[in-house]
């Protein structure tokens, strides 16, 4: 099996994009860990800034989880969760100060709602939102309405200068959700198996 | 957009989503019916606009006549940038209708013409007392109700607006619609004498309830004509447009 690419050199790359960038960050699924490193840790917490963590693949509680194991402060950590409440039930009783479940990944309009929430209420200097994953919203949204979302999302994060990370399994992904991507997004970062040289 | 010949001076509401679906703001002195059905947001989104207007030294007058105001501010969203200083300092300031009208003589179930005008005048030297720029009547419905004909309902409609408007205040009249309602007003007639029509709803899809908002029309101004979603924060109104392969309708 190829290496995958290195949490730090994931940093890396990003640091090198200004903020109000667009990223589509291709991983494999392989590296999910070292992605979560690279971009909350080794990027965003290393730079004090607040990351705004979209969950649509698997809960915020298990995202925290992982965090603690690998021993990644998450106190700069917002979680917008949309698939605790249509897969577990959870209530918005289990909301908190940093966690905002959304019904379901369907409600689009609703997640801009709560991402927009964040970063107004967010104190630090630079933002990021990362959105985990496209592929998981392409489940349950058709591509048009992806497309429509994530020109809406994006420049409206632009214009708040807020870093915009988007997520994308490559064994999950086809070529029109890449293309739809690429539409949107200003640097890709290819985080997914290193390409044989 | 650099600003044309003609171009009116705006009334920035602080309601940033707005402000941009109204290219800048309402034109100054507009009258603007903001009408919806129960819970919409009705309440929430005129108080910002005098909150805003008050921390930008904007006198501002909350007429409340549907509710008490003391509890009405006991009710309401925790704004994080509401400082009740500006109440204390009189640049917010909140006056309950149904006081006004006991003081005048007007605590009957119907108002003649000769009474509408008084209110109408007790209602503008309040304002020009106050030194009034931005005002709210909530609702403008529950008067309306004591005006019972169409006629009355223009008359005092118009001549608040005009009063008003002469003051240089910029105001919202909320409406209430009853839920489903296919009209912009109870009466059929507040909608065609406002400058500018802002309509609130709950709209269902697939089982969840959105609250929406959607200008109709305001005069003076280019705008969106598109319905947007909204959220109650209490970092203020927050809108995004409503994704159009997301509505079932
Ligand atoms: N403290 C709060 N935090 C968050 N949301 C709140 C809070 N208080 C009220 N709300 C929401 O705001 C809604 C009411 O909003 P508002 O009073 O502005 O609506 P309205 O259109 O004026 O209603 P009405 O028809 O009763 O006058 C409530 O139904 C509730 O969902
Ligand atoms: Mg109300």
């Amino acid at each position: 099996m190829s290496p995958v690419v290195s949490a730090q050199k994931i940093a890396d790359e990003l640091a090198e994009t200004p903020p109000s960038s667009a990223v589509s960050l291709t991983m494999s699924v392989d590296n999910y860990l070292d992605v979560i490193r690279g971009v909350v840790d080794l990027f965003a917490n290393r730079r004090q800034m607040d990351t705004i963590y979209v969950t649509a693949t698997i809960s915020s509680d298990s995202i925290r989880r992982v965090l603690e194991a690998l021993d990644i402060d998450s106190s700069n950590v917002y979680f917008v969760d949309c698939i605790s409440q249509i897969m577990m039930g959870a209530t918005s009783a289990q909301q908190d100060d940093r966690t905002t479940l959304v019904e379901s990944p369907t409600m689009l309009e609703n997640l801009m709602l709560k991402i927009e929430y964040l970063i107004r209420r967010s104190q630090s200097k630079d933002k990021l939102v990362v959105i985990d994953s496209i592929n998981s919203l392409a489940i349950h949204n058709s591509n048009w309405i992806l497309s429509e979302f994530l020109h809406i999302l994006v420049s409206g994060l632009r214009s708040r200068e807020a870093y915009t990370v988007i997520l994308t399994v490559e064994e999950h992904s086809t070529p029109e959700l890449n293309n739809l991507i690429n539409l949107v997004c200003d640097h890709g970062v290819r985080a997914g198996k290193e390409e044989a040289e | 957009m650099a600003a044309r010949t003609g171009e009116r001076d705006r009334c920035v509401t602080g309601v940033e989503g707005l402000d941009t679906i109204l290219y800048g703001g309402i034109p100054r002195t507009n009258t603007v019916l903001l009408t919806g059905s129960c819970g919409t947001g009705k309440t929430s989104l005129a108080l910002e606009f005098l909150i805003h207007g008050a921390m930008k030294g904007e006198n501002s007058l909350f007429i409340s006549v549907t509710e008490n105001s003391e509890k009405l501010l006991a009710n309401i969203i925790p704004y994080k940038f509401f400082d009740k200083g500006l109440i204390k300092s009189g640049r917010l300031v909140f006056i309950d209708l149904p006081i006004m009208y006991e003081r005048l003589g007007l605590n009957k179930s119907e108002l003649s013409m000769e009474e509408i005008d008084l209110l109408v005048s007790s209602l503008t030297s309040l304002a020009e007392e106050l030194g009034t720029r931005r005002l709210v009547i909530d609702s403008v419905t529950s008067v309306c109700y004591k005006l019972k004909t169409s006629e009355k309902i223009r008359d005092f409609i118009l001549k608040i607006s005009k009063s008003l408007s002469d003051l240089d205040c910029t105001s919202i009249l909320v409406g209430e619609l009853p839920a489903g309602s296919e009209s912009y007003s109870s009466f059929g007639v507040e909608e065609a004498i406002a400058d500018g029509i802002i309509i609130m709803a709950n709209m269902e899809r697939r089982g969840d309830l959105l609250r929406t908002l959607q200008v109709i029309k305001m005069r003076g101004t280019m705008h969106s004509r598109a319905r947007y979603v909204l959220d109650l924060t209490p970092m203020g109104v927050l809108l995004v447009p409503l994704l159009k392969g997301g509505s079932t309708a």
